[in-house]
């Protein structure tokens, strides 16, 4: 199982220039202290206009500076929205070919369509269109970063031949993932060869036929890349400490706060009658799921919060329905100090890490290159 | 942390509706149909129509819900509200700034039993093959005109119906008290089409809703089925804020 750190970068009021000076600050000490701690990856999500929620907008920058600031980990944006009013797909390949470049092969691409009227609307997006857009970027992409010259006639793009570069550094491209949030979505990731990018995870059950059934889909894929990325990975929340109480007491503090700020927002499924939403996005069960008492009426039973032992076993379950991955979410609007934060990934890196096999990716691109 | 409303409600109090018993029967309105339509409002009101017990949504928006109820333990009525989207905490609600009625007698039942500060008025539902319309009129004033355009069948589940909160005088604890009711009405749908919503006139202040006016639409939609105001459950104390605000009944 490998580990690594996912941001929003939510930001609490009043916004002044210092408080998100300072919020970014944080977020890139933390990549740099997981880094040095052994995490595999690091996450950035892109939203827009999501406020105190996420003011991540340009998450290709932000992990620009994260690798600059790194030596291993590596970099994952994500996602990245595939819808043409929000992102040209000519620009989403020229980005990351070149983020693959300046980290030298540490890029994996999660792609995704957005959840919430604030941001479609925003950009003017018709809700019912962005399935559609995200299957004809997650298609292209991968020839764009791979053929010489690119030309193509679609529904949502076109463009005439020509040569897009820079070419990504891992050969033959970096790998995909895709964003599950709607029911269904871990389908079309299995279908389309594609790593699933878990923003929820519900229930152990629940997510162990999630995951038996993505593998044995993606057995017989049409990947849209020129490799199968058959990973699972997850999303939960982290606050470790010495003391159990005190973990469970600010990792509750943190899994709430970050939960009441998702609620405050518009989904698209609350503003706008479609079939292409059939939930309300936003990492909806992680909220459900991590505020929910466990069996014994404490800590939610799926949540890394407690003290080490805790959480190891919470993560061997999680290993047991097949997880490959895990990204902790550390923060929300700065609930928790930064030392704090800090410590608990310190304290995670030595007690419960160890326990875990394989915490670092190797090679990621190519692995089962067909 | 999130936005709350700053709206001060006790100008607004003594004209409150007066509800003696919100543990009322639940009503069912057969073979209704429910024209709804969404617009952002501009954001310097996203925080002034709401009291503080309510966050604003993100952007801010309104709602214009007009319901045809053609049979009712007192005869036919069309009822249309302007509410304004919010939270509860963190659930999704809307507040009822305005409503309008044309049947006295459902005016009544409205008010006492389920705290609607509903005014009687002319007021039409008019639903078409290539658009639904509806319009509102008072002593020859014509407060709103707005319309569903280019209809398209769908799903009726993917509607999203936001309970109302509805600000009402009641008893608590043997005194009179000001509370806003979630009024959690039950939708059973039969038919429902989607379009794009329109609104050619619209009086804010015979809304309640200062300065706002419906600036970028969002949605529309209109189904028919059963729709029941149910037994009131919950209570929200309007002057507190959303997390220590919510009461049971």
């Amino acid at each position: 199982m490998k580990f690594g750190i996912f941001f929003e970068i939510s930001v609490p009021r009043p916004w002044e220039a210092e408080t998100e000076y300072q919020v970014y600050q944080n977020c890139l000490e933390q990549v740099r202290v997981a880094d040095e701690l052994g995490f595999d990856q690091v996450w950035a999500v892109e939203h827009h206009f999501l406020e105190e929620y996420s003011h991540c907008s340009a998450p290709e920058i932000f992990l620009t500076a994260a690798a600059m600031l790194t030596k291993q980990i590596r970099i994952g944006l994500g996602i990245v929205v595939c819808v043409p009013q929000i992102n040209n797909p000519i620009k989403i390949a020229e980005r990351t070919a070149t983020m693959d470049l300046i980290t030298g092969g540490r890029l994996e691409v999660g792609t995704g369509r957005s959840a919430t009227w604030t941001e479609l609307g925003g950009f003017g997006v018709d809700p019912d269109t962005t399935k559609k857009t995200w299957d004809e970027f997650v298609r292209i992409l991968p020839k764009m970063w791979t053929q010489e010259r690119f030309g193509y006639e679609g529904e949502s793009f076109s463009m005439p031949q020509r040569a897009i570069l820079p070419k990504p550094f891992q050969k033959p491209h970096p790998p995909m993932w895709v964003a599950v949030t709607s029911p269904g979505t871990e389908i079309d990731a299995a279908d389309r060869g594609l790593g699933s990018l878990g923003l929820t995870f519900g229930g152990f059950a629940e997510q162990e036929t999630k995951v038996a059934e993505y593998r044995r889909r993606i057995k017989y894929c049409n990947p849209v890349g020129s490799f199968v990325n058959e990973q699972v990975n997850t999303v939960n929340f982290l606050f470790c400490h010495p003391d159990n109480e005190t973990g469970v007491k600010t990792g509750l503090r943190l899994a709430g706060t970050f939960n009441y700020m998702a609620e405050q927002l518009l989904a698209a499924r609350q503003a706008y009658p479609t079939r292409s939403y059939p939930n309300l996005g936003l990492l909806p069960a992680l909220r459900r799921e991590s505020s929910a008492p466990g069996a014994d009426g404490g800590a939610p039973e799926g949540t890394c919060i407690g003290n080490p032992e805790r959480i190891i076993q919470v993560l061997k379950n999680w290993e047991s329905v097949g997880v490959d991955r895990v990204n902790f979410l550390l923060n929300a609007v700065e609930t928790v100090p930064q030392e704090e934060v800090l410590a608990s990934l310190r304290l995670f890196a030595s007690e419960v890490m160890p326990k875990f096999a394989s915490t670092r990716s190797v090679v990621s691109a190519g692995a089962g290159a067909i | 942390m999130p936005l709350i409303g700053t709206l001060d409600v006790s100008s607004q109090a003594a004209s409150a509706p007066l509800v003696l018993e919100p543990n009322t029967e639940p009503w069912e309105l057969l073979g209704a149909g429910h024209l709804q339509l969404m617009f952002e409002i501009d954001d310097s009101h996203m925080v002034d129509l709401l009291p503080p017990a309510l966050h604003p949504t993100i952007p801010p928006t309104l709602l214009i819900n007009v319901l045809h109820a053609p049979k009712s333990s007192v005869g036919q009525f069309t009822l249309a509200e302007v509410r304004i989207g919010c939270r509860s905490g963190g659930r999704p609600r809307a507040f009822l700034a305005q409503a309008y009625c044309d049947s006295a007698a459902a005016v009544a039942e409205l008010r006492t039993r389920w705290g609607y500060p509903v005014t009687q008025a002319e007021v039409v539902l008019d639903p078409q093959h290539h658009q639904v319309l509806a319009r509102v009129t008072l002593h020859g004033k014509v407060l709103l005109d707005c319309a569903l355009k280019g209809p398209e069948a769908i799903n009726g589940a993917d509607i999203q119906y936001l309970p109302n909160m509805n600000l009402a005088r009641m008893m608590r604890n043997g005194a009179e008290a000001v509370r806003l009711l979630q009024v959690d009405a039950d939708y059973a749908i039969l038919k429902a089409d989607r379009g794009r919503p329109t609104a050619t006139v619209f009086v804010p202040e015979a809304w309640a809703v200062g300065g706002a006016t419906p600036q970028w639409p969002v949605s529309a939609s209109y189904a028919t089925g059963t729709v029941t105001l149910p037994r009131v459950r919950y209570l929200a104390n309007p002057s507190l804020r959303p997390l220590e605000a919510v009461e049971a009944v």
